[in-house]
């Protein structure tokens, strides 16, 4: 994996003394028919601009492509990206067509010129650095999936626009994974035909959507009704885009990843509004009814009735409800040419007394409403309104498209949930509902034998023995979250006990040792960790107050002539460190991807063997825990140290023999440290997981669905007391998992410092 | 020399006019019967929902003076029973709040008694028992406690830790009165008539109390307590509007979290009726 080094300009080989660039470039390539021409009328243009060296720079670029046998096209779409980026300098360009050149060696002349022919485009919209990390996805892209690139190149502005350069690197990794090295899915997927890949981008454009918003809801939800709402977010059927409304089945509310065109600033309040939508019908709505015979256009008239009549109970209730509600009522009294847009009015008019309507149909509806308004709680009271509504609907001869009717305003359900559809059950609600079940929590029992009314906890503390099979010893498993089905599916997975090898602990000592200054700093960071209790001390030499009872002895001691007691203050102080720590090592095949110099895993290790020692010396409490996956089965867990035992030689010498292997299923692993840390006593507890942040496994398609499983066990560590924190290594690395603030991002060895530091500076003001 | 400063020292805490206290269930009659056996008291129950105030209530209707010690994580015994001091003619022994009740047949009300050092709650099992007496080791004086002597402690069972919890052999020498927030009409009562508000906003203060205690156990360790909810009515009384006195009286006490401090915010706002509303 040397491809890294070869997209900086400054890692080419430069022959010492030879000849410059730019006479080398005009010596090989000069007089070549295709671009020969070009090439020097580009190298004259930029001598008038810059210096020798600069156009030296350039030239090397260019040299890059020659050598990489990209062609004359490549090298004429270079000379046109430098002239279309006037503001570039040369090392930014010269880096463009180096990272054009490793293309044209990985995956061919076309797919260079593809990216060379997009990159102004794509210099336009994005900064140097963001640039680099756009070839630098390619880049991978080319090495994993060669055919793969020229049409990722062609669709790089939608992806980009979704989000951002580092989007576009999340989305390639996230498609190689997806497409598991299969030809044809990593095609559908990358030339954007896999709906799973369109659902990723819509996602990352993520500002305000639902998973940004989701705690918030639940919060919101629990705040208002008594217990938290179960909310999952929608996915698309196929190729259908995600619907744009909110979905009932089971007691599960699903609500869409976006709300397209709707702005960041007024999502929140948007799913706000359409959470406390669905509530009402689950607090104020009735059971289920068949829908029988009646015709799409009656179906949606009930539908329509009925909002308004659970939103009325709802704000008899939470009279503030309107003011969240009100806003997305915007129908106007536009010419009515067709049902749907009449029905927007009436519902707008059943919700808004001061709305004005002239239309009879409008204003019929409004009485009949209004006249039930003392029987709100009859939920028979739609169904006899919907029907006389809809005959009015018929004679009025408005046309009524059932597929292309949407329920209005926009935060409403689609009410498919109000109905039975009898013959043709709703198979996919059918299926979210017992999985519902399969993973509703059982409620606990608390010490009164009272049933707990607080929030189901996830399993984290929990383990359970699992009996010990062929694939080795199985310690535990756990739930994991199944993200498409928003459910919990209890023991998923099952953690095992691997083995630790033996590895060369002198050559890790060695490399700790090389790092000036390094492993002092770290241990200077450590021991001033502020993480005991505060407690006042008494008897100290020096303080804010005097100890009573010291001083009193003193003055006796003084008077009766015996040397007094000097320690006669009272401090504020700092009692014994008392945190618990497990460090959680990533060791799955992707840390042997490099960072800078080092591969992911070897800063792991140095890092780890500093921490180790550092905390060994003042007698922290210490567990290392490596973690790889291959499949959901075998979660292999190697204990490098244990809690009780010393970060000795046998300790550094299991750390050293860590080998980067298998996959990441960051979740199991970090239940299984919270599972450890429960026992302890400990004042704080605390989970370091050191990872490139990219869970993956081979048996789940979409790596979101790790991550997000990852970020739940995060969450529910959190509740029990357990601060987790992320030390992520390279670049793919999702903040979204450990929470930003608690996310770490180490990209050189030599950062581990200041990072850590950053990191008990959060845990003394937690 | 001591005792004969005791009248002097307790008509400092002698209780002259009722206070007002809103009876919830049977507490009264419970706390009565308990103070007829000279029978140790826990009131068991979250911040903020009375407790304090029902002791100084029962202490005016029994006719007792009350001495209340508010318990922190450096109290220890000799802050309860008492210390010698140096004085220009040698050393002075000084009675702590507990021996001044002890002495002076007081109802001695120590709040949140688990915050206390261990070596303090071990002081007051020898007055929860048959012994009725308070030992001070620093002197040697056994001091038997007047027959108007009671012990009362408030304990929280919400927010403590296991490590830190009040101890079996506590626990097991108290009557125990449990407390809570009142139902809705009834603090809405005692809301109105503390803040001096009107019932309408009483009533709509009480909905932003039940919407933050539906968020405890999910994020918030309590929710907002009746004595929150006064001082939001005092803010109102004193004219300011009502989201700038939820917002300066629960929603930034209660919460450092700014999700949480949206979320409820929102709930509240969702909750209060137009007029009311931020
Ligand atoms: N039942 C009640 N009757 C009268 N006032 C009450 C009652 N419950 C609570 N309060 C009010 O709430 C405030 C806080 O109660 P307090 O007794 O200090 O709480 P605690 O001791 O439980 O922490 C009191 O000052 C009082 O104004
Ligand atoms: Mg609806």
């Amino acid at each position: 994996m040397t491809t890294g080094a070869l997209s900086r300009p400054d890692a080419l080989p430069r022959p010492a003394a030879a000849a410059g660039a730019a006479t080398r470039l005009l010596r090989l390539a000069g007089d070549r028919a295709d671009v020969g021409q070009q090439l020097r009328a580009t190298l004259d243009r930029l001598r008038r601009r810059w210096s020798a060296e600069d156009v030296d720079d350039w030239a090397e670029g260019a040299l890059a492509l020659v050598h990489a046998n990209a062609g004359g096209r490549c090298l004429a779409l270079f000379c046109r990206l430098t002239d279309m980026s006037r503001g570039a300098g040369a090392a930014a360009l010269a880096a463009d067509a180096c990272a054009a050149a490793e293309l044209a060696r990985r995956a061919g002349s076309k797919a260079a010129a593809a990216a060379l022919e997009a990159a102004p485009a794509v210099a336009a919209r994005l900064a140097p650095p963001d640039r680099a990390r756009w070839w630098a996805a390619l880049s991978r892209l080319a090495r994993a999936a060669p055919d793969c690139v020229e049409p990722l190149v062609e669709r790089s502005a939608i992806v980009l626009a979704a989000g951002g350069a580092h989007g576009f690197k999340d989305f390639v990794a996230a498609g190689l994974k997806a497409g598991g090295g299969d030809r044809g899915r990593l095609k559908a997927f990358f030339t954007l035909a896999d709906p799973a890949a369109r659902r990723l981008l819509e996602r990352s454009a993520g500002e305000g959507g639902f998973h940004e918003l989701e705690r918030g809801l639940v919060l919101f939800g629990a705040a208002l009704w008594g217990a938290p709402p179960r909310l999952a977010a929608l996915e698309g059927v196929g190729a259908a885009p995600a619907a744009q409304r909110v979905s009932l089945a089971g007691d599960l509310i699903r609500m869409p990843h976006v709300y397209r065109g709707v702005p960041a600033d007024a999502a929140p309040g948007l799913y706000r509004a359409a959470l406390a939508h669905a509530m009402a019908h689950r607090v104020f709505g009735g059971p289920r009814r068949p829908a029988g015979k009646l015709k799409p256009l009656q179906i949606a008239l009930v539908g329509l009735i009925e909002d308004a009549r659970v939103e009325a109970l709802a704000m008899r209730r939470f009279p503030g409800l309107r003011a969240l509600w009100g806003p997305w009522h915007v129908a106007r009294p536009v010419a009515a040419t067709n049902a749907a847009l009449l029905m927007g009015r009436l519902a707008r008019a059943l919700f808004d007394p001061d709305y004005e309507d002239p239309d009879g149909f409008v204003a019929k509806g409004r009485r009949l409403f209004a006249d039930a308004s003392g029987r709100l709680e009859d939920p028979t009271l739609a169904r006899a309104i919907g029907g006389l509504l809809g005959n009015d609907i018929g004679q009025m001869r408005l046309r009524f498209d059932p597929k292309g009717y949407v329920v209005e305003p926009l935060y409403r359900d689609d009410n498919l949930g109000l109905w039975d559809f009898g013959d043709e059950p709703d198979a996919q609600a059918e299926e979210i509902e017992q999985a519902v079940d399969a993973a509703r929590p059982r409620p606990e029992e608390d010490d009164d034998g009272r049933v707990a009314d607080a929030p189901p906890r996830e399993e984290a503390g929990r383990a359970r023995e699992v009996e010990p099979d062929g694939a080795g010893q199985a310690i535990a498993s756990y739930p994991e979250w199944d993200r498409a089905a928003g459910v919990e599916r209890p023991r998923w997975t099952t953690v095992r006990d691997a083995p630790a090898a033996s590895g060369d602990r002198r050559a890790l000592a060695a490399a700790l040792e090389a790092l000036p200054g390094f492993r002092q700093r770290i241990a200077r960071l450590v021991r001033g960790a502020r993480v005991g209790r505060t407690a006042r001390l008494k008897r100290q030499p020096e303080g804010f107050d005097l100890d009573l009872d010291a001083a009193v002895e003193a003055g006796v001691a003084l008077r009766v002539g015996d040397i007094p007691e000097e320690r006669i203050h009272r401090a504020d102080g700092r009692r014994a460190r008392d945190v618990a720590t497990v460090a959680l090592v990533d060791v799955s095949e992707s840390t042997r991807d490099r960072v800078g110099a080092a591969t992911v895993l070897e800063i792991e290790k140095l890092a780890v063997a500093a921490l180790g020692a550092a905390m060994d010396a003042i007698g922290d409490r210490f567990a290392v825990r490596a973690f790889a996956s291959c499949g959901r089965d075998e979660v292999r867990l190697t204990r490098v140290k244990e809690f009780s035992g010393r970060m000795d030689d046998a300790a550094m010498a299991r750390l050293a023999g860590l080998s980067s292997g298998l996959s990441t299923r960051l979740g199991a692993a970090l239940r299984h440290a919270g599972a450890e840390l429960a026992p302890l006593r400990s004042h704080r507890k605390l989970v370091l997981a050191l990872t490139d942040g990219e869970p993956s496994d081979i048996d789940v398609a979409d790596p979101l669905d790790l991550a997000e499983d990852a970020r739940r066990a995060v969450l529910a560590l959190r509740r029990t007391g357990v601060d987790v924190f992320g030390v992520t290594l390279g670049e793919g690395c999702d903040a979204r998992i450990f929470g930003r603030a608690n996310t770490l991002p180490v990209r050189r060895i030599e950062e581990l410092p200041a990072r850590l530091s950053e990191l008990y500076f959060r845990l003394a003001r937690l | 020399m001591t005792t004969d400063l005791m009248p002097g020292a307790l008509s400092a805490h002698a209780i002259r006019d009722e206070p007002y206290y809103r009876a919830v269930g049977d507490e009264i009659e419970i706390f009565a019967a308990a103070y007829a056996g000279r029978l140790p008291v826990m009131l068991k129950g979250p911040t903020g929902c009375g407790k304090t105030r029902f002791v100084e209530h029962m202490a005016w209707r029994l006719g007792r003076p009350l001495v209340t010690v508010a318990a922190h994580e450096d109290l220890t015994a000799a802050d309860l029973a008492g210390r010698f001091l140096l004085a220009p003619e040698g050393t002075v022994w000084q009675n702590g709040p507990l021996t001044m009740a002890v002495r002076g047949g007081a109802i001695c009300y120590l709040d949140e008694i688990v915050e206390a050092r261990q070596d303090a709650t071990v002081v007051i099992h020898p007055l929860t028992d048959a012994r009725r007496a308070l030992p001070l080791e620093k002197k040697g004086e056994l001091v038997p406690a007047h027959p108007d002597f009671q012990l009362t402690i408030s304990y929280n069972p919400g927010y403590q830790s296991a490590v830190k919890d009040l101890k079996e052999s506590t626990k097991q020498r108290f009557v125990a009165i449990e407390f809570d927030y009142p139902a809705p009409a009834v603090e809405a009562e005692i809301v109105a008539r503390e803040a001096d508000v009107s019932g309408e906003q009483a009533r709509g203060l009480i909905e932003v109390g039940l919407r933050s205690r539906n968020l405890r156990g999910q994020g918030l360790a309590e929710g907002a307590s009746t004595r929150m909810l006064i001082h939001a009515g005092k803010l109102l009384r004193a004219g300011a509007p009502v989201d700038a006195a939820i917002r300066a009286a629960i929603l930034l006490p209660i919460t450092d979290e700014p999700d949480l401090r949206e979320a409820l915010g929102a709930a509240i706002a969702a909750s209060l009726p137009a007029g009311l509303a931020a």
